[in-house]
């Protein structure tokens, strides 16, 4: 059933286009109620509410002055017709400027000449310029010729309105109110409904967007990396941002000059800690040793003297390798299986690839007898139950890890990409802490994932999010 | 990482083959490979592996790698009287000296170019921007015998490299590029080391410049080269020279180093031995592999090796400045035998899987949020003093105690690490007042408080019917679903309208705020509809696990 505004409106009306007033009067109706039963209308595909913009032209204040006064070429005209034709008290009389307009515009219609000083008027002009005005104060319609040269002259200007129109596409033939039209709690109740058809609706008009709330896309990578760790059997772990350099940098075998810790490229906080509790556990004497001399690890270390004042600088984590080393330590004894998917820092200056913070995953796995072998078992593994079914492994190098491995998955269109890198840690790192055994260690940044994924060329959107963007992506692809 | 520039003319005449070999194997002795030119290639090589910084260095890895020349590569040093006395006053600020004579090269462009290279890249990373360690080249034919390693004060002047005029050290500082460039590395000295020639000319300045005079020409075919620094890199810099100029036909001549104390001769290029545990190989590797295969490995990668009773005997070339602990031999070993060739084993570690409850939390609350309709955000925690509390109408809390201030950021908008998600919220909407309303955003996520990670979640709405009401609302249905007893107290806090505002008490502690966000907080933001918000502290609600 239409509303009773809705009907009250169809009925008055016919097939054809209305300005509301219009309308408003035919139906006898407010402006308002024609406008809404207008909309109602259209969604049912009865009407269509449509606005259109109008121009409107007007004179402006010298079009005005001039249709009073009369145009200055026909003043002039007029004051030659009487005889003054002196140049000099033409001016006086009409001012020199408005003389200098009518000059201008007899001389364009070849009605004058100048003759030592004198104006002659060699024939009668006609002024239909003032008609023109005349028709645009009247607000009559005028060629656009007409109107253009007005308002070259700047006699006229416009201004434009929006004038909304109610177009009546179709008269439903039959009774208006053998329908039902909205479903109502009170015809559900009544029963009114029974016998009686429902009013069709086009259901070819889109509606107003409505969007749905979600996870972010990238969460919804994370979200997916940590299913297949929990699967393959790993324990999560968590660590804080701020850790010290020990953890992040020595205890990880890397060289207190290395060039990775330059302030260049570490953000650096300017807080120390004592490291009570591994000086207590033995693991700074230790980390010293091997770093001066390689301790009773076999190796030679970097010799020089190792400073426990640099590994006390607190940083903003480099990588989450700063969290699995130190959760191994904790948890020495095999077999161990962890991972972390977590924020990290860079000093980097941001560009489309570049970031200061993205999130990074990391796996490893503590055991006695696994190898190099059994890291590749298990990259080969976790693509693959990435989806990416194709992996070949290259040399690589990593500080900490002996080997290094550089995996890189086939991409359809992209072909073979760098995802990560992987190492089984170096004596260096792990006999100091007392870990027993082989970790097998793995990582990458989400932001790869999320550019192979999502097809992202700019990682700066996923932090600084555009909402629009959120509301365009889908949350699953087919 | 060093980006070492290859020309294909250059590379297949000393490796022997052509460029679709190279193209293809190069990758699996470890590097990336940056851009494929016509004339030549820009490789990526390992730090770890300076000594494929240059054309005849990765020649030479290639036709192990390849097979076409294996195992060991003997170097000889000739015995000849050059000499360099080492002054005593060196030791207080650049102690270690070494060098070494090449006659007989033939000093083409691209020998110069390749020489330029290495150098920098050398430079670079041994030589930790010249800090550590510093070369110089020279043509022999000016320099007269045995030269001198002292110290100079800053007035001590001479004609360096590309000027035509005297130049005092003090000079060089402030007017030399170089000067410029490296002045920091003797901050603190008092004098400066320098290197004379028997006749009193200078040499060269390490490890900033050296004398124009000694400069290389078409017409050189010896020179020396002088390598100063710190410690056991400056020998392997050296090495890794004497050897590259050894491959290109030159004959290296030793050079007796005089200090104070004892008398070395440099260069050494005899080989390291070292001892690697046939078990240790098969462990590491994770498979066994046979005798054969092991040396083949080994000489395809240039090392010499001799086979004993439960272990290998291998000789390290003395351009291998990485070999460190056997694993590093082990890792060649799977290079030489082709990481294309290892079959791939999944470990049978058994362990059974476990979430940690900071994610498992969060996930929870994420389902929450959007039931309620609320789309979610992640943003960055790095921001400023000037976000997380001027624009918020909040008084900054102490450092340390409260937020965490980075040194040296490298912009203004990122000076500490948040202590608050809702100004990353405002942020939010304040780059998307184009997109249709209403919008409601939230993010579960880290701030970091006392230099402590802590859970947080926290969303906002702004559509131009914003209210207390909305947001009450909210607050109401999440407690309900967190199943957590709470009331509101009246709040304090600037970022709110005074009157709609409350803070949310749990078991009379404050554990969370939300309000209609104040006018001056949105005009901050640029914001030009209202915003209603909250922020809660998940860590004080839920057992959120052990942090690291």
């Amino acid at each position: 059933m239409l509303s009773p505004v809705e009907i009250t409106l169809i009925k008055a009306l016919e097939r054809g286009k209305y300005s509301v007033d219009e309308a408003a009067k035919k139906a006898g109706m407010k402006r308002d109620a024609v406008l809404k039963a207008a909309h109602l209308l259209q969604e049912k595909g009865y009407a269509e509410v449509v606005t259109e913009l109008r121009r409107r032209y007007f004179l402006t204040e010298e079009g005005r002055r001039y249709l009073k006064e009369g145009l200055p070429e026909e003043r002039l005209t007029k004051l030659l017709e009487e005889g003054v034709e002196n140049i000099d008290a033409l001016k006086e009389l009409m001012g020199k400027a408005e003389f200098g307009i009518g000059l201008g515009w007899l001389r364009k219609k070849g009605a004058v000449n100048i003759d030592g000083g004198r104006l002659r008027l060699v024939k009668k002009p006609v002024f239909e310029e003032k008609e023109w005005l005349k028709a645009v104060e009247e607000g009559k319609e005028l060629e656009e010729d007409k109107i253009r040269q007005l308002m070259k002259r700047k006699l006229v200007d416009f201004d434009e309105n929006k004038d909304i129109y109610v177009v009546i596409k179709e008269v439903p033939k039959a009774e208006l109110k053998a329908y039902v039209a909205d479903l109502t709690p009170e015809i559900i109740k009544s029963g009114e409904w029974k016998g009686r058809e429902f009013l069709k609706y086009d259901i070819t008009i889109p509606s107003k967007d409505v969007f749905a709330a979600k996870v972010h896309p990238y969460e919804r990578i994370i979200r997916e990396c940590r299913k297949i760790f929990l699967e393959m059997g790993f324990t999560e772990i968590k660590g804080n941002y701020v850790q010290p350099s020990f953890w992040n940098f020595d205890a990880l075998f890397q060289p207190q000059d290395h060039p990775a810790r330059d302030m260049q490229d570490t953000f650096y906080l300017d807080r120390y800690v004592d490291l009570k509790e591994e000086f207590e556990k033995g693991y700074v004497e230790r980390v010293k040793e091997t770093h001066e001399n390689g301790w009773i690890t076999g190796s030679t270390g970097w010799g020089g003297k190792w400073d426990v004042n640099r590994a006390r600088q607190l940083v903003l984590r480099t990588h989450t390798t700063a969290i699995t080393i130190h959760y191994l330590a904790q948890n020495p004894e095999p077999p161990v299986k962890a991972f972390c998917i977590d924020r990290v820092y860079r000093r980097e200056t941001i560009d489309a690839t570049h970031l200061p913070e993205f999130d990074q995953l990391e796996g490893v796995v503590l055991d006695r007898n696994v190898g190099f072998r059994h890291l590749l078992g298990l990259l080969k593994e976790f693509f693959a139950k990435m989806g990416f079914e194709d992996v070949r492994f290259r040399p690589g190098y990593f500080p900490y890890t002996e080997p290094s491995v550089e995996p890189e998955v086939y991409v359809e269109g992209l072909g073979w990409v760098e995802l990560g890198g992987a190492g089984v840690f170096r004596k260096e790192v792990t006999e100091p802490l007392g870990i027993k055994g082989r970790v097998l260690a793995w990582g990458l940044g989400i932001g790869r994932l999320a550019m192979l994924r999502l097809g992202m060329k700019d990682l700066r959107r996923l932090y600084l999010p555009d909402i629009g963007w959120l509301r365009k992506i889908p949350a699953i692809r087919r | 990482m060093p980006v070492v520039t290859l020309y294909w003319d250059e590379l297949e005449k000393l490796v022997g083959v052509d460029r679709d070999m190279i193209l293809s194997k190069l990758p699996m002795l470890g590097c990336d490979i940056e851009r494929v030119e016509e004339d030549h290639i820009d490789v990526e090589f390992f730090p770890n592996r300076p000594d494929l910084y240059s054309v005849e260095g990765v020649a030479r890895a290639l036709r192990g790698f390849l097979g076409i020349e294996t195992g060991y590569k003997e170097y000889e040093v000739k015995q000849a009287d050059w000499k360099i006395i080492v002054d005593e006053s060196v030791s207080e600020v650049r102690p270690r000296i070494c060098g070494c004579v090449v006659r007989g090269l033939e000093i083409t462009d691209e020998v110069i170019r390749s020489l330029m290279e290495v150098q920098e890249d050398l430079h670079w990373t041994i030589g930790r921007n010249r800090r550590k360690m510093a070369i110089g080249v020279h043509d022999l034919s000016v320099l007269e015998f045995p030269l001198r390693y002292t110290t100079v004060d800053s007035s001590f002047s001479f004609v360096p490299l590309d000027f035509d005029e005297e130049m005092s050290i003090a000079e060089i500082f402030e007017k030399h590029p170089k000067g410029k460039e490296y002045s920091f590395i003797l901050e603190k000295a008092e004098r400066y080391p320098i290197i004379l020639d028997a006749n009193g000319e200078v040499v060269s300045f390490p490890p900033i410049i050296n004398a124009n005079r000694t400069r290389l020409t078409e017409k050189t075919s010896d020179v020396f080269i002088d390598v100063t620094g710190f410690d056991k890199n400056v020998d392997r810099a050296l090495n890794i020279l004497a050897t590259m100029l050894a491959d290109r036909g030159g004959v290296v001549e030793g050079v007796e180093v005089i200090y104070p104390d004892h008398v070395e001769q440099t260069p050494d290029l005899s080989p390291t031995r070292m001892s690697v545990d046939r078990e240790e190989i098969d462990a590491l590797m994770g498979f066994s592999l046979s005798e054969g295969e092991i040396i083949s490995s080994l000489e395809k990668m240039r090392f010499g090796v001799n086979a004993r009773e439960g272990y290998f005997e291998v000789l390290i070339p003395p351009y291998r400045a990485d070999i460190m602990h056997p694993w590093d031999v082990i890792e060649d070993i799977a290079i030489g035998y082709g990481y294309d060739r290892i079959k791939p084993d999944y470990p049978r570690t058994a362990t059974i899987g476990r979430a940690h409850s900071w994610n498992e939390v969060r996930e929870i609350v994420k389902e929450v949020m959007i039931g309620l309709g609320y789309l979610e955000v992640i943003t960055f925690t790095l921001t400023s003093e000037r976000i997380q509390y001027d624009a918020m109408r909040r008084e900054r809390p102490e450092p340390w105690e409260g937020y965490v201030p980075v040194m040296h950021p490298l912009t203004e908008e990122h000076t500490i690490v948040r202590t608050d998600i809702l100004p990353k919220l405002l942020e939010v909407l304040s780059v998307n007042t184009h997109h249709p309303l209403p919008q409601r955003i939230f993010e579960v996520g880290d701030v970091v408080v006392s230099m402590k990670n802590i859970l947080r979640l926290a969303a906002c709405s702004t559509h131009s019917r914003a209210n207390f009401a909305e947001i009450r609302s909210l607050v109401q249905a999440i407690m309900r679903e967190f199943d957590v007893e709470w009331e509101v107290k009246e709040s304090d806090d600037g970022a709110f309208i005074e009157g709609r505002r409350a803070d949310v008490v749990v078991e009379g502690k404050k554990v969370g705020v939300f309000g209609e966000i104040h006018p001056e907080v949105l005009e901050n933001f640029g914001i030009p509809t209202p915003v209603v918000g909250f922020e809660l502290d998940l860590s004080e609600l839920f057992d959120v696990g052990g942090v690291i």
